[in-house]
């Protein structure tokens, strides 16, 4: 139930989803870093329009609930949170873009290393 | 997943309206869809994660016709009834009953 006294707190900042953990971050600010291209069917925060992209890592958050789990009772999976730096061109292609840029709040999940796409391993059949 | 609420990048919406010294709420209700949320997220049924993956499985059709905060009303409807709070009879019925008292 929600007390009297806890009315304020919660409409002014509602539940936060950061959680004080001692969790090594994957990537660190100024790495390249590709988006993973992940289509799952249930909710993400990774939206469609960058999927399979190149960006780098401008700033850590700190550590935060995982969505995608968190959404479907897979539990919270804490990971750090990057803003990541993409170029407009990146995303929707050179005419019109003007040079702008998009920061997009990420997962650690969402993201690899750039150069693993930039070099494909050779598959063996 | 890959729902209408994806929208970023799709053409034909028209204009973004900036509406100069925009109020938080345009009419009273969804200043109680707003407490109602707040209400409920904490009976600790669902998280804030689930809840909007709720407003994500919404029809397609529907969400584009409904506002903001009636998607909020839809999402806490959906998981009051999904993590049996209520029955979707008794919510039914209740809103059956408050349509009568309108004038």
């Amino acid at each position: 139930m929600l007390k009297a006294e806890f009315v304020e707190e919660a409409v002014k900042h509602g539940g936060s989803t950061k959680r004080e953990k001692r969790i090594k971050p994957k990537f660190k600010t100024g790495q390249k870093v590709r988006t993973r291209n992940l289509n799952p069917i249930g909710h993400t925060r990774l939206p469609r329009y960058v999927r399979g992209k190149l960006g780098v890592i401008h700033h850590d958050h700190g550590i935060f609930v995982f969505p995608d789990t968190n959404a479907s009772g897979l539990g919270e999976k804490p990971q750090h949170v990057y803003s990541v730096r993409f170029e407009a061109k990146e995303l929707w292609g050179a005419p019109g873009t003007g040079g702008g840029v998009i920061y997009i709040d990420l997962w650690d999940d969402y993201l690899e290393p750039a150069l693993k796409r930039a070099k494909p391993k050779r598959v063996r059949k | 997943m890959n729902g209408i609420h994806d929208l970023g990048g799709m053409h034909g919406f028209g204009p973004v309206v900036r509406e100069k010294d925009e109020p938080v709420f345009h009419a009273d209700w969804e200043r109680r869809v707003f407490g109602l949320l707040t209400a409920t997220l904490a009976l600790r049924k669902w998280n804030i994660d689930e809840f909007r993956h709720a407003i994500e499985r919404m029809g397609a059709a529907h969400y584009l016709e409904s506002s903001y905060y009636e998607h909020w009303l839809h999402a806490i409807e959906t998981l009051l009834i999904e993590k049996g709070v209520i029955s979707r009879t008794e919510l039914d019925a209740k809103i059956a009953e408050l349509g009568k008292q309108e004038p």
